[in-house]
């Protein structure tokens, strides 16, 4: 169903790296109370329609997230009058996504330096 | 309804059909948060100005796989497993009620065996495995001389004590005590005078023990030594028990007077519950009395019997072996011995220390009781081996289902589960079910085991055993679960799907598995059933013994004497002989006498040691003669009718004013003089004197009798005549104030003669109303009570292991019958004959009987010597027994096969052929 190629946006689609959905679940929801459907939302808006949020992974997610005390959720009306489930992120789930920030831009730090770093010729059997 | 109704509908559908209470509330949540979610993006789709069937579909196709999304949820709380787990269980619960007969027959033979095991679990570990309630009881050794007629269990003098003490490196402390175990003081409580052991101890006896009283104080020391302050002498210790039951547990108690077989004693202290010592004895189980051990002039000489004995403990040093200690011990006692003169020394020339636990426990217990343990361990091995066959054949039947189960996508690790789970189950309930049959089998037994084992509690499974029984499922549901399981996930899918009929079976491989596991039965039910046959042998053999007296008619009475109510009053003339006088003329009686101990009693025992000089050979065989010592009335040969070998035996005219007589027995000639060739040349000899002035002639030889016990020979014996004994003589205190035995004749019912009797005692002296009674048929059985209770245990052992190997048999050819019918019919149609059929299967039954009989008698050689200590008169591999267990087994298991070998002559070949 997901590759039904009438669908604009499924060709720019990009794979979420195993791990980061937690953590743009969480500073989705810094932003303020979310329910499932509008984390999708705004995690589509925010990435200009590319990620798209599999809800097979993003419910087990929320739940799992619930589970550590990461997020808290409430059962509340939506503007429009639909019941749904907001989530709430919790205090140790902003000191959590802190550190998994942290973690992202040294990993993003790292793993650019090699990408687009020179070779350098010493490291090659120098140091033996 | 809208197509994204109906996938909710069926998600309620899915939940109906896998209802499982808690988790129900949670999974609607979930739905809801989901139908929420595609609601609103419908709605925001239908804002967007898409139709709503568009806005549904594509809602419905972002949203994915809403199944795969809400299992992978379900999967993060973590009882996702356990849901499963609970869904497995009802299935296999459901399976199981789906045959009722195959679990019922399973659960059943598991619980005969695991009810076994479980019974005789309980008594190992109530008598092998207890935890005594001392300090570190596995440092506790008990001290022992030892000389030329073995080890000494009367203990041993102070004086001995005391070099141990300053010798014994390896021993922390030594102390003391010594205690009647088998019989009662009178304590006068708030409720009259009531039975209560009594023990002396030693000051540091309790510092030993690791124990201190619960109120009050304990003995109060004299030096290092051990002995009791004398200030202490007239103190005395409670049991907790005695403060309980006696004194209302009066919190007041310490420093009050009580009174001791008449002996006005204050309490010192009260004992912790559940304490008592030593925790042996057949009056173990009554409240306790300690007194102190207050050291005197006596326990300071080195002459011959004046210094008093008493047990000794010790406690062994951190880290030092009982080996050690016991080396130690033996290089002291040298030096111990050598301050003695040359007769004594020669019974104390060495010495023993043994660990404290093992003394607890009478020789012979432990090999006895893990026989008859390994004996209720094999019934379960059989059991086992019974279902597992049963089992097999199941998974066979259950095939097809479970290749449906595979086809449908369960894993073979699922199947292996659900089938383990199975197993689980059934064991579970064997389970229950045997913990009300070990219930059952302890309550059959009580007495036999509170007898041989010396067990005074009830005996009731504690938390270790039933530890031992969750154990015990766990291990029985692998086992038989374990192979089928294995096959079962071993089997491709595809050929059991394509198979016509699940009876076609797994082929010969199962059959051959199957006949295996019959075969083991076999032979582990004969090495049972040798054990039985061998116990059964020398039951047959104990009451075919010549016991050289009359056992039928005879009516006993234990008595507990108060001799303290007579102090200073002649016992003879004032208690007993006014007593046999009234009892002679009860209706019905046609004589009755007193004894010290009857026959084979047990519960007394006076032993008469002879004193010889000199170093010639003659005198070192008779000093090591001992006598059994018996006072008897002169009634005794009216009421047991033994034999006179020579002379006369007491009668009316000894008495205490007449030449004091006694007679000894066959025995007593023979190691008096090497030989019994000239009973008559002891007529006359004076052995012992009965007052300072008043020597003893011997008048007469009784003919040998078993005495002490049915399987041993006549032990040597010397009895004396109680009209003849006065307060004056030397044994007064050993003949009459400690046990009298009453035996009466009379051809009427036991029954209806106690109560007579009893009342006769009461009249004579209220204590003695409460004396036990039993019949001397009953003392005989008794006295090889071991052998009865092995027997009777084999016995259900045996025959359950008859009967479930029998089962066995007749399940395999019956099973097989049923597969080859159409072969059957096929032969009897190309023109088989019907004896033909039956010889084949007899032939399959024949083979296995006879692999598996050969294996059993191997086995039973082997095993039987486990039951070594029980037999008498049998050896432990008697090819009488082993023979005729065997043809029973065969005849057995020919009889079980005939049904089905009948059934396979009988088949019609039209039906069997066209049943295909």
């Amino acid at each position: 169903m997901a590759k039904d190629p009438t669908y604009p946006n499924v060709q720019n689609r990009v794979e979420l790296l195993q791990g980061t959905l937690d953590m743009l679940i969480l500073r989705t929801l810094g932003w303020g109370p979310a329910h499932g459907y509008g984390i999708v939302q705004a995690l589509r808006t925010q990435s200009g329609d590319v990620l798209q949020v599999e809800t097979g992974s993003l419910y087990p997610a929320l739940h799992r997230l619930e589970r550590q005390g990461w997020v808290t959720s409430e059962w509340k009306q939506t503007e429009s009058n639909q019941r749904a489930r907001f989530y709430r992120i919790t205090a140790s789930g902003r000191k959590r996504l802190a550190a998994d920030r942290s973690r992202w831009q040294q990993m993003v730090a790292v793993i650019g330096g090699i990408l687009d770093g020179e070779r350098k010729p010493q490291a090659e059997g120098g140091e033996a | 309804m809208s197509w994204l109704g109906r996938i909710f509908r069926l998600g309620h559908y899915d939940r109906d059909l896998f209802d499982s209470g808690p988790f129900d509330r949670r999974k609607a949540e979930l739905d809801e948060e989901m139908r929420a979610h595609l609601a609103m993006d419908v709605a925001d789709r239908v804002a967007r100005g898409e139709t709503r069937e568009q806005a549904e579909a594509a809602a419905q196709r972002e949203f994915g796989n809403l199944g795969l999304a809400r299992d992978r949820t379900h999967g993060v709380w973590r009882w996702g497993r356990l849901e499963s787990l609970t869904r497995n269980l009802q299935y296999a619960l459901r399976v199981l009620r789906r045959s009722p007969g195959f679990s019922l027959t399973v659960v059943a033979t598991l619980a005969v065996g695991i009810g076994a095991t479980c019974a005789m679990f309980t008594v190992v570990d109530r008598v092998l495995l207890r935890q005594l309630p001392y300090r570190d009881a596995g440092r506790l050794v008990e001290l022992r001389e030892a000389g030329v007629r073995g080890e000494v269990n009367y203990g041993s003098p102070y004086l001995d004590l005391d070099q141990w003490r300053q010798r014994a490196r390896s021993l922390e402390q030594i102390a003391f005590y010594s205690v009647n175990t088998k019989r009662v003081a009178f304590l006068e409580g708030n409720t009259g005078a009531v039975h209560v052991r009594e023990g002396t101890a030693s000051a540091n006896l309790f510092a030993l023990l690791g124990v201190a009283p619960a109120m009050g104080r304990g003995f109060l020391g004299r030096d290092a030594g051990g002995s009791v302050n004398p200030a202490d002498e007239h103190g005395v210790l409670l049991s907790d028990a005695a403060w309980r039951d006696e004194f209302g547990a009066d919190p007041a108690m310490v420093g009050k007077t009580i009174q001791l077989n008449g002996e006005r004693l204050t309490v010192l202290g009260v004992m912790p519950r559940g304490f008592t010592f030593p925790s042996t004895g057949s009056v173990a189980e009554l409240p306790m009395v300690w007194r102190p051990i207050v050291l005197g002039e006596d326990d300071f000489s080195h002459e011959h019997n004046v210094a008093p004995r008493y047990e000794a403990i010790g406690r062994l040093r951190e880290g030092v072996t009982t080996a050690q200690a016991d080396a130690e011990l033996k290089t002291a006692q040298t030096a111990v011995a050598m301050s003695y003169d040359a007769d004594d020394r020669e019974q104390i020339s060495s010495a023993t220390v043994t660990p404290y636990t093992d003394m607890e426990l009478p020789e012979g217990t432990r090999p006895a009781l893990l026989a008859l343990f390994c004996a209720s361990g094999l019934l379960w091995l059989i059991a086992c081996v019974n279902v597992t066959s049963l089992m097999l054949a199941r998974a066979t039947a259950r095939q097809r289902e479970i290749a449906v189960r595979g086809a449908l996508g369960a894993s073979r690790w699922q199947i292996v589960q659900q089938l383990l789970l199975e197993g689980l189950l059934l064991s579970g309930g064997a389970s229950l079910l045997g913990l009300g049959l070990t219930a059952v089998m302890l309550k059959l037994f009580e007495h036999g085991l509170a007898a041989q084992f010396d067990l005074h509690e009830r005996l009731v499974p504690n938390a270790a055993v039933l530890a031992a029984l969750l154990g015990l499922t766990i291990v029985s549901a692998l086992v038989i679960s374990a192979w089928p399981a294995l096959g079962a996930a071993r089997a491709p899918i595809e050929a059991a799907l394509r198979q016509g009929a699940p009876q076609q079976g797994m082929g010969r491989a199962q059959h051959r598995v199957r006949a295996v596991l019959v075969v083991t039965q076999i032979a582990l039910s004969l090495t049972l059933l040798v054990g039985c046959g061998l116990l059964l042998r020398t039951l047959y053999a104990l009451r075919h013994v010549p016991l050289g007296f009359q056992t039928d008619h005879i009516v006993v009475a234990h008595m507990e004497i108060p001799a303290y109510k007579f102090a200073g009053r002649n016992m003879t003339t004032e208690l007993y002989q006014p007593l046999v006088e009234r009892v002679k003329h009860l209706p019905g009686v046609e004589s009755a006498t007193l004894q010290t101990e009857v026959p084979l009693g047990k519960t007394f025992q006076m032993m008469f040691t002879f004193w010889a000089q000199g170093q010639s050979e003659d005198a070192k065989r008779k000093r090591a003669l001992q006598a059994q010592f018996r006072a008897v009335g002169p009634e005794m040969q009216q009421v047991f009718g033994f034999k006179m070998l020579r002379g006369r035996f007491f009668n009316e005219g000894d008495t205490a004013g007449s030449a004091a007589v006694i007679v000894v027995n066959r025995a007593f000639v023979r190691a008096f003089f090497g030989d019994d060739r000239d009973p008559s040349a002891i007529l006359g000899h004076d052995l012992i004197g009965f007052e300072e002035k008043r020597r003893s002639t011997v008048v007469g030889v009784l003919e040998d009798e078993r005495q002490v016990a049915v399987a041993e020979p006549s032990q040597p014996e010397m009895e004396v005549s109680i009209p003849q004994i006065t307060p004056k003589s030397m044994f007064y205190r050993g003949a009459e104030q400690l046990a009298m035995d009453l035996a009466v004749r009379t051809e009427r019912d036991p029954d209806a003669v106690t109560a007579e009797v009893r009342e006769a005692m009461r009249q004579a002296s209220s204590d003695l109303a409460a004396s036990r009674f039993t019949t001397m048929d009953q003392v005989v059985e008794d006295s090889f009570g071991s052998q009865n209770l092995a027997a009777r245990l084999l016995e259900i052992f045996g025959g359950s292991a008859l009967l479930l190997c029998l089962a066995g048999i007749y399940g395999l050819l019956a099973y097989l019958v049923a597969q080859r019918r159409r072969e059957m019919g096929l032969r009897i149609a190309l023109g088989a004959r019907r004896w033909s059929l039956m010889w084949l299967v007899l032939r399959q039954a024949g083979l296995m009987l006879a692999v598996g009989l050969a294996i059993g008698l191997g086995l039973a050689w082997f095993t039987s010597v486990g039951l070594r200590t029980f037999l008498y008169g049998v050896k432990p591999a008697d090819p009488w027994t082993m023979a005729a267990v065997a043809a029973l087994l065969f005849v057995g298991g020919l009889a079980a096969s005939l049904i089905p070998a009948r059934r396979a002559a009988g088949v019609n070949p039209m039906e069997a052929l066209r049943a295909e």
